[in-house]
């Protein structure tokens, strides 16, 4: 079984040779340990496809998730000047605004007086929204715009040609073996990255049907994006949802302003594609994954720990178990980033043999992997998998 | 009547209405209402009971932020009434998110409550350096520093700010919290205390200063 297969068996529920392993791994992770320059990886397609493929194979793992967008070829005729420091990088660009590049996290960029911006609540007009890109490489534009390109794009031609670049090169070299995954932003996590945090939430309390204007409208962009993936041949499409769980907002929020949103995308991607579409909800999410499989969704990731989050494995496998897969979930921190060897084979194997039974279980971080996780215990996935993932065919 | 009026105020308060809460503040202090006591009977009640039903899971964080504005919003007309004592009230928390973390809605939260609880709370904002902290301290006197952090590769910047106030021997009471800091990490660094949430931490806060008794603490 090759892992192409053993993945897509395992999202569509069904046993496989072994348990599978992928992770998300940190934008730090890879600025730190692929050996390539962080500013080839933020910036250029080729940089991050080959950062992914490094360790990919250096993991072992069955299948890897293309999560950032790809980048304007030409970026560089935008670029000032660069200052290499102890910390990272400073990228200025000719418009006098600058991006950060840490060493081991993601960059940010900032306005020339080191603000970041973000519309207001009350000049955004539902019409003018389709997507939101959070990691575009100038942040958040009001009306959206792609980079140092001046106008908005046509919703009829909204994506532009670059941004598939990842995800062919990566389809290129290693889609035949392993699955390739890629990824959109939820409605509702590109409305609070389009306000910054608080003010989006306070919109859904100050006027909650322009909120769903807008998220009306960011759905489309959602489901354009996951089917013009889906046609470069990515194998899932997962819907980033970061900021749906307990720790922001209750159940009743949850069914309002996320579940309608990303039913419509599950549906409108499966519509026309016959692959799977799986979400990602970070930190308090076990009071929500039955609304969380309303939305008809055919898997589940992350699915975060105490004390991260609040999902107990059993649990979510008695809930989940025939319905939808479950990609997750060992805690980054305080197992992945702190434990030894010995530690994170102890708790990866009760969650091994707690996921497997059943099928539908992909051995997986629960959030990403964080940038300073020694790669040995990394490594130690796909060997434990071996271990103990083993079914009997 | 300005019984009944107090009352409205803490209702304006815990229903996040901003522009009520302003008006019976407007109204209060027109009737002669002294501004401490207009803080002390009308908006304090009022968060404290937002923060109750925050604990309990009743409301969540976009009821949060819209009372923490009806709050703010009124607090703005009282403050400059009020005497530096009366501001300063149960004590003074310098917070901020540390050298290179961006997110601040956690520690955001938590300096709400604390204004909630009473105390004065000096918010540096995001990505703060140890000078940042230790100048801010020693301006304002404070009597607890709080640090957030929600990424991994920050957390560790916690410890360079505890090492900077140990060399430079101030006395101010460490609190730290966010999504990957633990007990054990808090204690590993030299903290004197971790919140794993906004209420926790108004109470570890209150213990540091020793409003609480030490039983009543979070561990």
């Amino acid at each position: 079984m090759t892992p192409k297969e053993r993945m897509n068996n395992a999202m569509h529920l069904k046993e496989t040779d072994r348990v599978p392993v992928m992770c998300q791994l940190s934008i730090g992770h890879y600025f730190l340990y692929s050996g390539i320059d962080p500013i080839d990886i933020w910036f250029s397609s080729e940089g991050f496809a080959e950062a992914l493929l490094r360790l990919r194979d250096r993991y072992s793992f069955d299948g890897v998730l293309i999560n950032l967008p790809g980048r304007d070829p030409d970026y560089k005729k935008f670029v000032s000047r660069i200052d290499r420091n102890d910390d990272g990088a400073i990228v200025n660009w000719k418009n006098g605004n600058y991006t950060t590049v840490p060493k081991d996290d993601n960059p940010h960029y900032y306005q020339n007086d080191g603000s970041r911006y973000f519309p207001s609540f009350e000049e955004i007009k539902p019409e003018e929204l389709f997507y939101i890109e959070p990691w575009d490489i100038t942040d958040i534009t009001y009306p959206y715009t792609w980079g140092f390109e001046k106008e908005p794009r046509p919703f009829n031609d909204f994506f532009p040609g670059y941004h598939f670049d990842s995800i062919k090169i990566v389809k290129q070299k290693i889609g035949d073996l392993y699955s390739v995954h890629s990824e959109v932003f939820s409605p509702w996590s590109q409305f609070l990255e389009l306000l910054n945090y608080e003010n989006a939430l306070m919109a859904i309390m100050d006027d909650p049907e322009k909120v769903k204007a807008c998220l009306d409208r960011l759905t489309e962009g959602s489901i354009d994006l996951g089917k013009k993936q889906a046609k470069e041949g990515v194998d899932a499409v997962l819907i980033s949802s970061a900021f749906a769980g307990a720790g922001l907002i209750s159940r009743e929020q949850y069914e309002e302003f996320v579940l309608p949103y990303e039913k419509r995308i599950v549906e409108g991607i499966r519509n026309e594609f016959d692959i799977p579409v799986y979400t990602h909800t970070c930190g308090s999410i076990g009071d929500r994954l039955d609304l969380m499989m309303a939305t008809g969704t055919n898997g589940i990731d992350t699915l975060d720990p105490p004390p991260l989050g609040t999902v107990d494995l059993e649990e979510a496998k008695r809930i989940l178990t025939g319905r939808v897969f479950i990609k997750g979930n060992i805690d980054p921190v305080n197992t992945l980033l702190n434990c030894d060897e010995t530690g994170v084979e102890k708790d990866v194997a009760w969650r091994i043999n707690t996921g497997k039974a059943g099928g539908g279980f992909i051995l997986s971080s629960a959030c990403s992997i964080a940038p300073y996780t020694p790669q040995k215990n990394i490594r130690l996935l796909s060997i434990l998998a071996e271990k103990f993932g083993k079914y009997n065919l | 009547m300005t019984v009944e009026l107090l009352k409205e105020l803490s209702d304006a308060v815990i229903d996040g209405n901003k522009d009520k809460s302003v008006e019976l503040t407007n109204k209060l202090l027109d009737l002669g209402m002294n501004a401490k006591d207009i803080l002390d009977n009308g908006l304090l009640p009022g968060m404290e009971v937002v923060g109750i039903r925050f604990r309990d899971n009743i409301i969540f964080v976009p009821q949060v932020l819209i009372s923490a504005r009806a709050m703010k919003s009124s607090l703005a007309l009282l403050e400059p009434l009020l005497s530096k004592a009366e501001l300063k009230g149960s004590g003074t928390v310098i917070i901020g998110t540390v050298k290179g973390d961006i997110h601040d809605i956690g520690k955001n939260i938590v300096a709400m409550m604390l204004r909630s609880s009473g105390f004065s709370v000096i918010d540096l904002g995001i990505d703060t350096r140890a000078e940042k902290f230790l100048d801010a301290i020693k301006k304002e006197n404070a009597e607890i520093v709080g640090m957030s952090a929600l990424l991994t590769t920050t957390m560790g910047y916690m410890k360079t700010v505890i090492d900077r106030i140990k060399e430079e021997n101030i006395l101010v009471k460490v609190m730290v919290g966010g999504a990957p800091i633990s007990k054990a990490f808090a204690d590993q660094i030299g903290a004197d205390g971790y919140a794993k949430n906004a209420t926790d931490a108004v109470k570890l806060a209150k213990s540091l200063i020793g409003i609480v008794t030490k039983e009543e603490t979070v561990e």
